[in-house]
């Protein structure tokens, strides 16, 4: 709630952010310890065979301009699974620039007379390796792996978003919640951690720093190799937080097998508010009408994730809609009738992916055109077609996506027969306020979405049938119904339980007033007698 | 012994940064290369140790073609003091002249034992300066570890290139007087490279004069004074005769 004070927000929230604190610092830590391992032996390769050099180089910097995100998105597809594996491995492609960059730089740097003298005692080159190149390269190296170490705490926030935790989890949530609170909840100690790393590993390069210690004991020096060689242990710090009982979650979201484990069902979630709060609702109704247990994986990317996700059996069910299952997934053409639709989703999906469509919830987030309020009282607007006559008046403001796709403007012009005058590209997060603030004259909004009675819009009637069904219901793995047969009693009451407007509302109070998402499904569960 | 046959180098194919050279170098006598910056006086003694591979001619040592030899025994069998100074900056004073005992795979006492006769041997004091490093010395005493550091493994070589030719006047000067006592002590086959006719003559038992990558000389100094062989040797030892002449008439 967005009136609890500070403190006790922090307070309430501190297992979770330790938890993610853990996870945060054992995915940064894995995944540079890893590009040391793997980058430093490659250097010394490319060092010795420069014809490598070139390519080696050009790699590690292409790997680097890839967008994080996309960077992720691709790795999900090689490796078919979300969670940490692909979140470790985009870090460790991240970290290797800085480090075989310097690597080489350092090996490369060595003054010539230094070479030449080691050469002309009678130094092998592995021996003008170890105990010249290696020795005299340390601070140059050290400092790329700072560099990397770095860049990767804040890299490693992106992990959340394909379910790999971490304090971006508090990032993607608040951003799918439009909470500025919890956007800092993991933005501060993310940026904190990343001071400390820098501090921590700058401490070590100057404590290392051969220079600095010439004159210390032998003990000295034989205990900070062994230290050195220990530090990676550091990485079961995370591990030991995790475990420890100030973290044990309601939620069980700390769990990180993957494996299906016993009379544990795995709901996840996409990652915008609606889809939380069906998520949660579901997970509350198994909570409660089942002995199993419920493992919330929220948040997660996108549809694609979700599905995979699903697929592969590393979640159970997530809620889909019947619009999105038809075109996006099956990849079938648009069909106007909402059972027809939902025929087609269930059959094709137990054929093709043994997954089952159970009751949808009721309503329908189709987009469609949406407009001022007052501006549609004063034309007496209410089906898309009133618009035609004004048509070459308005400014559109249209996410880039509505914009592309065939059931989006493209096929809108050819089925209603006109343009407006001008359309802006705009991010999906503030449409609905460049319209009301008057900046655009008619957006693409979802029917269901809190800003639409929050800001004064409306959403014009489709009169030509165009947009396709957006009906959302739960998908759920069939395996898994056949092993939790309950598990099919405790949703049906979710079942034509919201309409448009009260899926409208309960998105309002999470995105306008802050509402706790468990305890506002819990109040409405209770008000609808279904819990 | 170490004798030049016919000892030709080119980086390009076309022009002989060392041109045809031969010489042969006595066993116990210190042999100066004496010639001008860039005549190619370092890349003749890294062909001795295979730094640098000639192109033409054969090098043998002891009469046993180098070329036929692992260049890494080879190089541990030669003492090698850089042109500049070359510690390594990393290691002690201890470090830098044990490496090749240590990499010959000496046992411990015996390195230490070395180590602490060398740095005697050249005038320093195993307590106060083993355990310091190149950049807490001085650019002398940089230099005597360097010294030091090629005589570890007692070679029965040693090339020097230009091991005085960035101290000063003062400090030269009682190094080289160092060295000619050394040499009395060792009794080793020295190739010692210069730019300094002074330093050719006071240290040389012959003196080898380099110019352009060609011998136009070789010899003890009396010969080459008495009987210079080209041009250029002549006005190399006029010039400096002259200076000599002018320095005893100012005092
Ligand atoms: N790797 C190289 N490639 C081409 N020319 C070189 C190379 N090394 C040295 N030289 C040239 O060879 C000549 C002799 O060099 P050097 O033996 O170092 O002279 P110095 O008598 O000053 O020791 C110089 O003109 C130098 O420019
Ligand atoms: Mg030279």
């Amino acid at each position: 709630m967005n009136n609890t004070p500070l403190p006790d927000y922090i307070i309430e929230r501190l297992p979770e952010i330790w938890q993610r604190i853990g996870e945060h610092i054992f995915l940064t830590g894995i995944s540079t310890l890893t590009a040391v391992l793997v980058g430093i032996p490659l250097s010394i390769l490319a060092f010795y065979r420069p014809g490598l050099r070139g390519p080696l180089l050009g790699t590690v910097s292409i790997l680097q301009t890839i967008p994080s995100l996309a960077m992720l998105v691709i790795l999900l597809a090689l490796f078919q699974k979300i969670g940490v594996i692909p979140a470790i491995v985009a870090l460790i492609l991240y970290a290797l620039l800085p480090i075989v960059r310097n690597t080489l730089a350092a090996l490369q740097g060595i003054a010539p007379e230094i070479i030449e003298a080691a050469q002309g005692i009678g130094m092998t080159e592995w021996q003008k390796m170890r105990l010249i190149r290696i020795p005299l390269g340390i601070p140059v190296i050290m400092a790329g792996i700072r560099t990397a170490s770095v860049a990767g705490v804040g890299i490693a926030t992106l992990a959340a978003f394909i379910g790999a935790g971490g304090l971006g989890e508090f990032i993607n949530r608040g951003l799918a919640l439009s909470n500025t609170r919890l956007i800092f909840l993991g933005a501060i100690p993310a940026a904190l951690l990343a001071l400390l790393v820098d501090f921590v590993l700058g401490y070590i390069e100057k404590v290392c720093d051969p220079k600095r210690n010439r004159h210390r004991s032998h003990r000295f020096h034989i205990g900070m190799k062994l230290s050195i060689a220990l530090a990676p242990l550091f990485l079961l710090i995370p591990v030991f937080i995790s475990f420890f009982p100030w973290s044990s979650q309601t939620t069980g979201s700390s769990e990180k097998n993957e494996t299906k484990s016993i009379n544990i069902v795995r709901i996840a979630s996409k990652n915008f508010t609606e889809q939380i709060i069906l998520a949660e609702m579901m997970a509350q109704m198994i909570e409660k009408k089942t002995q199993l247990s419920v493992e919330r994986k929220f948040n997660l990317g996108g549809t694609i994730i979700c599905h995979q996700a699903l697929k592969r059996g590393e979640i159970d069910l997530y809620a889909e809609y019947t619009g999105t299952g038809l075109m996006a997934i099956l990849k079938l053409p648009a069909i106007n009738n909402p059972d027809e639709v939902y025929q087609r989703v269930s059959e094709e999906y137990r054929n093709r992916f043994n997954l089952i469509w159970l009751q949808p919830f009721g309503f329908n987030n189709t987009y469609t055109i949406t407009v001022r309020k007052q501006d549609a009282l004063r034309n007496q607007w209410e089906f898309i077609s009133d618009l035609i006559p004004m048509s070459s008046k308005l400014v559109a403001g249209f996410s880039g996506e509505f914009q592309e796709r065939p059931d989006g403007y493209p096929g809108f012009q050819e089925v209603y027969g006109f343009k407006f005058s001008k359309v802006h590209d705009l991010d999906p997060g503030l449409i609905y306020q460049a319209l009301a603030k008057g900046s655009v004259d008619v957006i693409d909004g979802y029917l269901t979405d809190g800003r639409i009675p929050a800001y004064n819009l409306v959403s014009l009637k489709d009169d030509k049938k165009f947009f396709p069904p957006y009906h959302a219901a739960p998908v759920v793995r069939e395996e898994t119904l056949n092993a939790y047969p309950d598990l099919r009693m405790a949703l049906a009451p979710l079942g034509s339980l919201i309409d448009n407007t009260t899926m409208r509302i309960l998105n309002y109070e999470v995105n306008e007033n802050k509402r706790d998402i468990p305890e506002l499904v819990k109040e409405f569960l209770k008000n609808k007698g279904t819990l | 012994m170490i004798a030049l046959d016919q000892i030709s180098k080119s980086y390009d194919g076309v022009s002989r940064i060392i041109d045809n050279l031969s010489l042969e170098v006595l066993e116990g006598e210190i042999l100066m290369v004496l010639g001008s910056s860039g005549c190619g006086k370092s890349t003749v003694l890294k062909m001795i140790n295979r730094l640098i591979e000639p192109t033409e001619g054969r090098i043998f040592l002891d009469g046993k073609d180098i070329q036929h030899q692992d260049p890494i025994a080879l190089r541990r069998s030669i003492g090698y003091v850089t042109q500049g100074i070359g510690l390594f900056p990393h290691l002690s004073i201890r470090e830098n002249v044990s490496m090749v005992p240590r990499l010959l795979g000496w046992p411990e006492a015996r390195i230490n034992n070395r180590c602490r006769d060398l740095l005697e041997l050249v005038h320093l004091s195993p307590e106060i300066h083993a355990d310091r490093f190149p950049d807490e010395l001085s650019g002398g005493q940089q230099q005597r570890v360097a010294v030091a550091r090629a005589l570890a493994a007692d070679p029965a070589y040693l090339l020097m290139d230009e091991p005085f030719g960035a101290l000063d006047a003062i400090t030269r000067d009682s190094l080289q007087q160092e060295f000619l006592d050394l040499k009395q002590q060792l009794n080793k086959t020295i190739i010692f490279v210069t730019h300094d006719i002074v330093e050719a003559v006071t240290l040389g038992d012959r003196i080898a004069i380099l110019h352009e990558g060609r011998l136009e000389q070789i010899g003890t100094s009396a010969e080459i004074l008495e009987n210079p062989a080209t041009e250029f040797v002549q006005n190399l030892f006029a010039k400096s005769v002259k200076y000599w002449k002018d320095f005893k008439t100012i005092l």
